[in-house]
């Protein structure tokens, strides 16, 4: 197996070839099916070059290296900007959970090949307008229908909806059971009758969300991807398969160079920013910050190389940096003044402020919410008990709403 | 680079651990803190005997000559008491100036003597400045004469290094603490760290480094100082973090336990975070000695302990209640020693003001 610097040469060398094609620069300004259409040919470019599906089995069309080869990629791709977006829950969450529990081999086979070359995409059809942070209490229903089930019911927030081919759902097969355990997993043609799509915009202004409908929707119990009643623990598994993802000690925002450089170039009072103690204090807290979460995903890297399992302070990365991320872009915005009222509104997230700011909040709900990530720290790494939860242990359709 | 600790530096670690927990309790802690100028003084001879003295002492001078590391993990155990002397830090920071500077014959005479335990100090500071740009303390024919201020184990080191001027320029110069010194202990609110005000009266000294020398070497030392009180820092913040977890399992209030109020469970979790990055900080700082990258991740691991430390006694003793108050609970020993050790080396403003700088290239 390629030696990982040997691996990551390689991949910057690759990167670097095909970014004036790809690149933050090459995606400006594009209208949306353009830049659908960029992405899907990087997608396909990347699955010809071999860095598609890194971490995949061969027999999965996959080229059968370790997460870690996969990591490192990611870490060499970030600072491209490359439109790579539209895979991400795809080939990061929803194919994952096909290939390991699609019940047709042979089908699941096509379609990890399909959407590792980018032509087809595959969404998760998860939070609904009543929670996203308690899946559990979705109420979208499936119900059986001979050997069929039938769907009805309203998702949210479906990242690439609009785009997607298929999507993996949890539905409620039966009210009567508390709510864990009344789950199943699907997957689901996106094209099939019943199933509507509205893309809506967010605080930015771009439309990567959707609200899905689904009515009536047929489907066969071939598609069925867990368990009847298995849905839940399916779902918390897919959660797991992107446990090694690279982390970024700035947020996926801009590095604190940037910060710096800003502050050089501007005045307080008729004086240099830099030299001011509030502007300097922030630098160098938020510097130590990043460099701890820097060294801990460091040692990680080392653990996983070593063949152990990386400790569970890697949950801390994002929520510690999104939310700096934040706090920084308000304060870069308000150090330029009224030259902090300009946006422009195509600028890459990790080059623009206002960006970066305007789209933080979604970063600190999206893939769990700041306070669900302090839950999860607290219950799973420090003991300590769950919250009060008057639902527990009845029926789902007792449970107050 | 960031390093994963080897079996036999966690072993080491776990070692110290052990004897503070075998020699160090509350009530033995809590009689050290009103009397000025008593410290713990039958632990740092088990220390001593347990090689803490020696750790980066090389083996010609009769020490281990381990590393940042190895003493970090012994300064993790010893904040977690946290124990009741001030040694381990400024003897180590002492040898590492004496091999670091010219004078070999200083290294032959006292790089035994540390290995065995001798008490040190380092006199940098004056008034609220730790590291003085144009120090008062002056270095003339082979004597120092002036004040230093809030030494730490000043009370009873038997060598200080300490930062002087020539004339000319800074000097690090090396003395012993004879008659000619007059200590004045600070009744401090954490006493068995020794403070004292030092006044030299003609007292020999020998000079390690002077000039940019001297100043390149005092920042060094610094950094490296910083680091292992980091690691000190380190480990009050965990055995604070731990202590509000295990008090937020046990304890209960309106039917449950109070780690179920999200206020409290929140609370503990941002804990874990400050701890984890800055013991991250602090093996990233001691695994990096010696390269260009130290200064900083000195600087970073300094700012997160302390702010680990300081947020874990504000809050470990919140989650008490009125439990952590008391005297006998003994929670104000850990935040006493979070304010001590947070002015020890260069408070928080400085640090990030030196980090500032050294992150925007500005000459130092």
């Amino acid at each position: 197996m390629i030696a990982l610097d040997a691996w990551r040469a390689q991949a910057r060398a690759w990167l670097a070839s095909v970014a004036p094609r790809f690149g933050k620069e090459a995606a400006r300004g594009l209208a949306p099916e353009a830049h659908l259409a960029l992405g899907r040919a990087y997608q396909r470019a990347k699955f010809e070059a071999g860095f598609a599906g890194i971490n995949w089995a061969p027999e999965w069309h996959g080229q059968g290296l370790t997460p870690l080869h996969k990591v490192v990629f990611e870490e060499e791709e970030m600072p491209f900007g490359m439109p790579m977006g539209y895979f991400g829950v795809s080939l990061g969450i929803s194919v994952p959970v096909v290939m390991q529990m699609a019940q047709d081999r042979d089908w699941a086979r096509e379609r990890v090949l399909a959407a590792l070359r980018g032509d087809e995409i595959w969404c998760q059809l998860f939070s609904e307008p009543s929670g996203g942070s308690d899946l559990a209490g979705l109420r979208t229903r499936a119900e059986p229908d001979g050997n069929q089930w039938r769907l009805n019911g309203q998702k949210l927030w479906t990242t690439w909806a609009q785009h997607s081919d298929y999507g993996v759902i949890v539905a409620r097969h039966d009210p009567a059971l508390p709510k864990h355990k009344g789950l199943t997993y699907f997957w689901l043609d996106m094209h099939a009758p019943g199933v509507t799509v509205r893309p809506f915009r967010l605080a930015t202004g771009d439309a990567h969300v959707n609200e899905v409908f689904l009515d009536e929707v047929r489907i066969d119990d071939t598609q069925r991807l867990s368990p009847v009643g298995g849905g839940f623990a399916a779902a918390m598994a897919t959660l797991m398969i992107e446990r090694y993802s690279a982390a970024d000690p700035a947020g996926f925002g801009p590095p604190l160079e940037a910060f710096v450089a800003l502050a050089r170039v501007r005045t307080i009072g008729g004086r240099p920013a830099l030299d001011d103690g509030r502007i300097r204090s922030v630098i160098a807290r938020t510097y130590a910050m990043r460099s701890g979460l820097d060294a801990i995903r460091t040692r990680a890297m080392r653990m996983m190389e070593a063949g152990m399992e990386p400790g569970p302070e890697g949950a801390l990365s994002k929520l510690v940096s999104v939310r700096s991320r934040q706090r920084l872009s308000e304060l870069a915005i308000d150090l330029s003044g009224a030259l902090g009222l300009a946006w422009d509104q195509g600028a890459w997230v990790k080059d623009d402020w206002v960006q970066s700011w305007l789209s933080a909040p979604t970063m600190r709900i999206a893939g769990g919410a700041d306070e669900m990530l302090l839950n999860t720290i607290a219950e799973r790494i420090l003991g300590l008990p769950q919250d009060h939860r008057p639902d527990k242990g009845i029926a789902f359709r007792d449970v107050p709403v | 680079m960031s390093i994963l600790l080897g079996e036999d530096q966690v072993a080491f670690g776990a070692a110290a651990g052990r004897l503070v927990a075998a020699r160090c309790d509350t009530a033995g802690l809590l009689g050290l803190l009103e009397p000025a100028g008593r410290d713990d003084r039958a632990f740092w001879a088990a220390a001593v005997a347990d090689g803490w003295s020696a750790i980066v002492v090389p083996p010609a001078y009769g020490g281990l000559g381990l590393g940042l590391v190895e003493l970090g993990q012994v300064a993790q155990a010893a904040g977690a008491a946290p124990v009741g002397m001030p040694w381990l830090a400024p003897g180590a920071i002492v040898a590492r100036a004496l091999l670091r500077g010219d004078d070999r014959a200083a290294a032959q005479a006292w790089l035994p003597r540390l290995a065995a335990g001798e008490r040190a100090a380092l006199a940098f500071a004056e008034g609220c400045e730790a590291l003085p740009g144009t120090p008062e303390v002056r270095w003339r024919q082979g004597a120092l004469r002036g004040d230093k201020h809030g030494v730490v184990g000043g009370l009873a080191a038997a060598v200080a290094l300490v930062w002087a001027g020539d004339g000319t320029g800074p000097v690090l110069a090396l003395a012993e603490l004879d008659g000619s010194v007059a200590r004045r202990g600070i009744d401090s609110f954490d006493n068995s760290r020794l403070p004292a005000d030092l006044a030299f009266g003609g007292t020999a000294a020998q000079v390690l480094a002077s000039g940019e020398a001297a100043h390149d070497l005092a920042r060094e030392l610094m950094a490296a100082w910083a680091v292992v009180l980091a690691f000190e820092q380190l480990g009050g913040a965990e055995a604070l973090l731990w202590r509000a977890r295990d008090y937020a399992v046990t304890r209960r209030a309106f039917g449950q336990p109070i780690g179920a109020f999200q206020s409290v469970k929140h609370r503990i979790a941002e804990l874990y975070g400050l701890v984890e990055i800055a013991r991250a900080n602090c093996l990233h700082a001691a695994a990096c000695d010696g390269t260009a990258e130290f200064a900083r991740a000195a600087a970073a691991a300094r700012l997160s302990a302390t702010e680990a430390y300081d947020t874990a006694a504000r809050d470990c003793v919140q989650v008490h209640g009125g439990l952590g108050t008391t005297w006998e609970g003994g929670l104000h020993l850990h935040m006493r020693r979070a304010r001590s050790l947070a002015a020890e080396c260069g408070n928080t403003l400085r640090w990030e003001d030196w980090l500032v700088d050294a992150i925007a290239g500005i000459a130092l």
